[in-house]
C-alpha cells in the first residue's frame, strides 16, 4: 500500500491523499476539511482520526489555542436510539 | 442525588472519591471500563530504589479502600453527556440519568494514532491495547512484535512485553509525512529521550546522554545513530529506521523498514522486510477532555501538556460551578500526581459542599502535588512545569475577562 491509499478515517474510508489535497485545494480550516471529506462523521465520532484531521489542516493555518477545532457533540459515545430516547420514570 | 459524582475510576478519581468520602460525603464513581484502576492498571515499572510500582496492586488497593468507606461505583458504564440542569449536573449513561452538585472528571487519557500505509490490518493495535492485554488481561498480543514510535510510554511498555516473554523486534518510527511530523525526525525524537536516559539500564547511555546536552553533539548524535539501532533492555531502538508498509494477507505478517537521513528524508533501495505477528502504534497520550468540552469548559492548547486542557486552578476547580477535574485530563502525568491531584480535588468538592477548616489541608495537598510531580520518576513530557505555568496565566488572563465582563 502506498502512503497516498492509506486510510486515515477509517470509518468513512477517507485516505491520506484525499485529505492532504481537499487541505490544500481550499484553504481548509479542520471543519471544512471534516465537512468537505466526511472525515471524523463515522460511527466512532471521531474518536480515532480527529488529531490527524486537525493535524492536516494544521499545515494550512496553526491550530487555534483557546479553543477546541473540532467540536465535540453529545452523546461521546454510542448508545442505541432505544436508550437515548428513553423517558427515566 | 449523590453528594459528588465522579467520571473515571482511574488513581485521580480513586484518590478523590476517598478524600471525600472520608469527610463523610456520599460518592459514587463511574466508569466505562469493567475494572476499576484505569491506566493505572497496566503500569508495571523498576523504580529507582529497586521496588516494583505494580498497577495491579495499587488499584487493588485504592478500590479495597474506596470500597471500605461506602464508596459506589457503576462500572461498564460509559458517560455519554452532561449538562447542568437547575444548579445541578445531570449525568446521561446508557441505562441511568444521575444528579449531583459536584462534579469531577477524570477521564485520564487517550493514545494518538500514528497513521502508516497498511495500518488497517489486524494485528495492529495501540500499544496501550497491547500493554493492557499483556498485563491485565494476561493474553500475548503475539509472539514477535515491532513498536512504531519511539517515546517514554511505548519504550517502557516494550520493556513490560519482553518481561512477559513476548519479542519485541525493535522499536522504530514512522515514516515522515504531514501528519507524524516531529514523531518522526530522528533528531526530535532523541532530544525527547535524552529526559528518559535515566531509565536506560546502561551506563553507557546515561553517560553518553549527558554528553548530548547541546545541539551541536545532538547532530552528531543523531548523524553517527547507529543504523541498527542502540539496544535498551535487549531491544533495539532504531532512529535511522522508519517504518513505511506494515504488510500482510488479511492480518500481519510484518513491516517494510527504510533507512532515513538525519533529517527524516527515506533513503531508496535501503528497504528490508522484518517478519512479525503483530505491530504496536505509539503516538503518545492526550487529555481526554470531551466531557469538559461538551460542558461548554474554556480551553487552551498546552502541547506541554499534551493537547487542549480545560482551565481550572490549582484547587482543581474549573470556570464552571461544580465542575471538577483531576488526573491525566489536566496534562499528560504519571499515576503518582494523578493521585495527588485527586486529593485536592476531593478536599476542594468537601470545603465547597460545606465542610469548614480544610484551607490548610488544600494548601498542603497543592504542594504535595508539586512535590509529587518534582520526584516523578517518568516524565511525560520534560517541560510539563511550563505546561502548567502556562495553565495558570491562562486562568489569570480568565479572571481578569471575567471581572471586565462583571463591571
Amino acid at each position: 500500500m502506498t502512503e497516498e491509499e492509506m486510510i486515515v478515517c477509517r470509518c468513512e474510508e477517507v485516505s491520506y491523499e484525499e485529505l492532504l489535497q481537499t487541505a490544500t485545494k481550499y484553504n481548509c480550516s479542520p471543519r471544512e476539511l471534516k465537512l468537505r471529506t466526511r472525515a471524523g462523521m463515522g460511527y466512532c465520532g471521531g474518536r480515532t482520526c480527529r488529531g490527524m484531521v486537525d493535524t492536516v489542516a494544521s499545515t494550512i493555518k496553526a491550530q487555534e489555542r483557546t479553543q477546541i477545532s473540532l467540536k465535540y457533540q453529545p452523546p461521546i459515545r454510542p448508545i442505541t436510539f432505544g436508550d437515548l430516547g428513553r423517558q427515566d420514570k | 442525588m449523590n453528594d459528588v459524582i465522579i467520571v473515571g475510576a482511574g488513581p485521580a478519581g480513586l484518590s478523590a472519591g476517598i478524600t471525600c468520602a472520608k469527610k463523610g460525603l456520599g460518592v459514587l464513581i463511574i466508569d466505562e471500563y469493567m475494572k476499576p484502576g484505569g491506566r493505572l492498571l497496566g503500569q508495571l515499572y523498576e523504580e529507582p530504589n529497586g521496588s516494583w510500582w505494580n498497577g495491579i496492586q495499587e488499584s487493588t488497593s485504592l478500590y479495597e479502600h474506596a470500597v471500605d468507606l461506602g464508596i459506589q461505583f457503576q462500572l461498564n458504564t460509559p458517560v455519554n453527556n452532561i449538562e447542568k440542569l437547575d444548579q445541578s449536573w445531570v449525568i446521561y449513561t446508557d441505562k441511568h440519568t444521575f444528579n449531583t452538585d459536584h462534579l469531577l472528571l477524570a477521564t485520564g487519557a487517550a493514545e494518538s494514532p500514528v497513521p502508516v500505509p497498511g495500518w488497517t490490518l489486524p494485528g495492529v493495535m495501540s500499544v496501550g491495547a497491547a500493554q493492557v492485554m499483556t498485563n491485565v488481561h494476561r493474553v500475548k498480543p503475539g509472539e514477535r512484535g515491532v513498536i512504531i514510535g519511539v517515546n517514554v510510554l511505548s519504550a517502557a511498555i516494550a520493556m513490560e512485553l519482553q518481561l512477559a516473554g513476548i519479542d519485541v523486534a525493535c522499536l522504530t518510527l514512522p515514516k515522515l509525512n504531514k501528519i507524524t511530523k516531529n514523531a518522526a525526525q530522528p533528531k526530535d525524537v532523541l532530544e525527547s529521550l535524552l529526559h528518559v536516559s535515566h531509565m536506560a539500564p546502561s551506563p553507557l547511555i546515561r553517560f553518553g546522554s549527558k554528553l548530548m546536552k547541546n545541539d551541536f553533539m545532538k547532530k552528531m548524535g543523531v548523524t553517527f545513530y547507529p543504523k541498527e539501532g542502540v539496544k535498551m533492555w535487549d531491544i533495539p531502538i532504531q532512529l535511522r529506521k522508519a517504518v513505511i508498509n506494515i504488510y500482510g494477507d488479511g492480518e500481519v505478517e510484518g513491516i517494510t523498514s527504510a533507512t532515513i537521513d538525519a533529517n527524516g528524508e527515506v533513503v531508496s533501495g535501503s528497504e528490508e522486510n522484518i517478519a512479525c505477528d503483530f505491530v504496536c502504534i505509539a503516538g503518545g497520550l492526550y487529555p481526554l477532555t470531551e466531557l469538559a468540552a461538551v460542558a461548554g469548559c474554556p480551553f487552551y492548547l498546552i502541547d506541554e501538556l499534551g493537547g487542549y486542557v480545560p482551565l481550572h486552578n490549582e484547587r482543581m476547580e474549573t470556570t464552571l460551578d461544580g465542575l471538577y477535574v483531576a488526573g491525566n485530563i489536566t496534562g499528560i502525568e504519571g499515576a503518582k500526581v494523578a493521585i495527588a491531584q485527586g486529593v485536592t480535588a476531593g478536599l476542594s468538592i468537601a470545603e465547597n459542599a460545606g465542610i469548614s477548616g480544610l484551607d490548610v489541608d488544600i494548601q498542603h495537598s497543592i504542594q504535595s502535588i508539586e512535590l509529587t510531580r518534582d520526584k516523578a520518576y517518568i516524565q511525560f513530557h520534560p517541560e510539563v512545569k511550563k505546561g502548567k505555568r502556562i495553565l495558570k496565566e491562562q486562568w489569570k488572563e480568565y479572571e481578569r475577562s471575567v471581572k471586565k465582563l462583571v463591571h
